[in-house]
């Protein structure tokens, strides 16, 4: 348990340094975007966030698998742990793309595939929130929130590809993993260093979160009061 | 690649009109991240309390 | 593996397979029926009838913007087929010729009356002093 510790303090401060320097490097030290102008400054938050809303829900069916099928407590536990932090991080997507839609697109809110689906995500894990606090048997709505979780998972491909089988607003990925990217490098640099910050203090967060729901969870384990 | 973008600090708020959409994210990220982080830290606080207690 | 979890793997792929497909069907449903989100050309082969609100997706024509005083008129194209737009507000900073748009409103006689238009840009980021050395 102090190696965690030590382990989360050493990932959430070095993520807060690389994070806070991506920012400062990319909001003042890169040159404006030749069609969007300072507008585009907002990349360095909006596309972390997304990243994270998404990975952050493929993690938890991932921990929802490995409950349904082994029944490990501890990833039912990372599960009901990780969906508010998804939350956190799809509601900064959703109001910072709605921020930077008001100069660049001329609307903050379109009906687009992408956007839409991204609001269903939101919801997704609201709702998978809201059902798991409902019971008053944890066992009982692990169980649930872990198929749930399953079957929301649909969603992601479709957030992910929306851009591409649709025609959306939205414009298309600038960063993937088969073409080079579309965004020039001085520019590049500094999103990848704040998606690695944004990536790590999310990790903290998630630590923080699952401690939560050990102490909560266990709290009647006698190795838990030795800890306390 | 690494020079200050803008001619003074103003500029740089300012940001040709662009500053109120760039700056109020970057205020509601740091916010949010802020206040998940301080929640947590005091749930698990309150937790504590109430193992020591009823020990 | 035991038997167990196998039938756990299973009742998983199965429930999946079940809501991927209930998915899909909806978002055809949608796709096809909701999202009136044409390209010029894609104008040409339907009949639209002039009470039906669509989008129209598509670059400005170089060339074609006109302004009269809050009037604003326009051509919308895929570079195959074209279409003419007109409209009455202001337009998004990013609107410009040769730049890609998205509109609003309802086709009356060949015409489309938008009551919104929307700027669209693409996925390129790159600062202003590399697109002159592009140019020369």
């Amino acid at each position: 348990m102090f190696q965690v510790e030590r382990a989360y303090k050493f990932i959430l401060y070095s993520s807060l340094i690389i994070y806070i320097v991506s920012l400062i490097w990319g909001l003042l030290f890169t040159q404006e975007d030749f069609v969007q102008g300072n507008s585009y400054r907002i990349i360095y938050l909006h596309v972390p966030a997304s990243f994270l809303s998404q990975s952050l829900y493929i993690s938890m069916a991932v921990a929802s698998f490995v409950y349904i099928v082994w029944r490990v407590k501890l990833a039912a536990y990372l599960v009901i742990s990780i969906a508010p932090i998804g939350a956190l991080t799809t509601f900064i997507a959703l109001t910072s793309g709605s921020i930077w839609g008001i100069p660049t697109w001329g609307t903050w809110w379109q009906w687009d595939a992408r956007i839409t689906s991204t609001l269903i995500l939101f919801i997704m894990y609201l709702g998978l929130i809201s059902l798991h606090s409902s019971f008053s048997n944890y066992e009982k709505a692990d169980k649930l929130l872990s198929w749930l979780a399953i079957v929301g998972a649909i969603n992601i491909p479709i957030i992910k590809k929306s851009v591409d089988w649709w025609s959306t607003l939205h414009q298309s990925a600038s960063i993937t993993l088969t073409d080079k990217p579309s965004i020039d490098p001085s520019m590049l640099y500094p999103l990848i260093g704040s998606m690695i910050g944004f990536f790590g203090i999310i990790i903290s967060l998630v630590i923080i979160s699952s401690k939560y729901q050990i102490f909560l969870r266990e709290k009647n384990k006698s190795w838990i009061k030795e800890y306390v | 690649m690494f020079d200050f973008a803008f001619n003074s600090i103003g500029e740089a708020i300012y940001m040709n009109g662009h500053g109120i959409y760039v700056w109020s994210v970057v205020i509601l990220v740091l916010i949010s991240l802020l206040s998940f982080f301080i929640g947590y830290n005091l749930k698990i606080k309150k937790l504590k309390k109430k193992f020591n207690e009823s020990n | 593996m035991n038997p167990t979890r196998k039938r756990r793997i299973y009742n998983i792929l199965f429930v999946l397979l079940f809501s991927i497909s209930g998915i899909f069907m909806i978002l055809y449903s949608l796709n096809t029926n909701l999202d009136y989100f044409f390209t010029p050309s894609e104008l040409n082969n339907k009949e639209i009838s002039s009470n039906k609100r669509i989008k129209i997706g598509g670059m400005v024509l170089s060339g074609s913007v006109k302004r009269q005083g809050s009037v604003i008129s326009f051509v919308i194209t895929d570079y195959e087929n074209s279409i003419d737009v007109i409209y009455e507000g202001i337009v998004p900073d990013l609107f410009k010729e040769d730049s890609g748009v998205v509109a609003l409103g309802y086709l009356q006689n060949d015409i489309f009356e938008a009551e919104e238009v929307l700027a669209k840009h693409d996925e390129n980021y790159m600062p202003p002093s590399i697109e002159i050395k592009n140019d020369n």
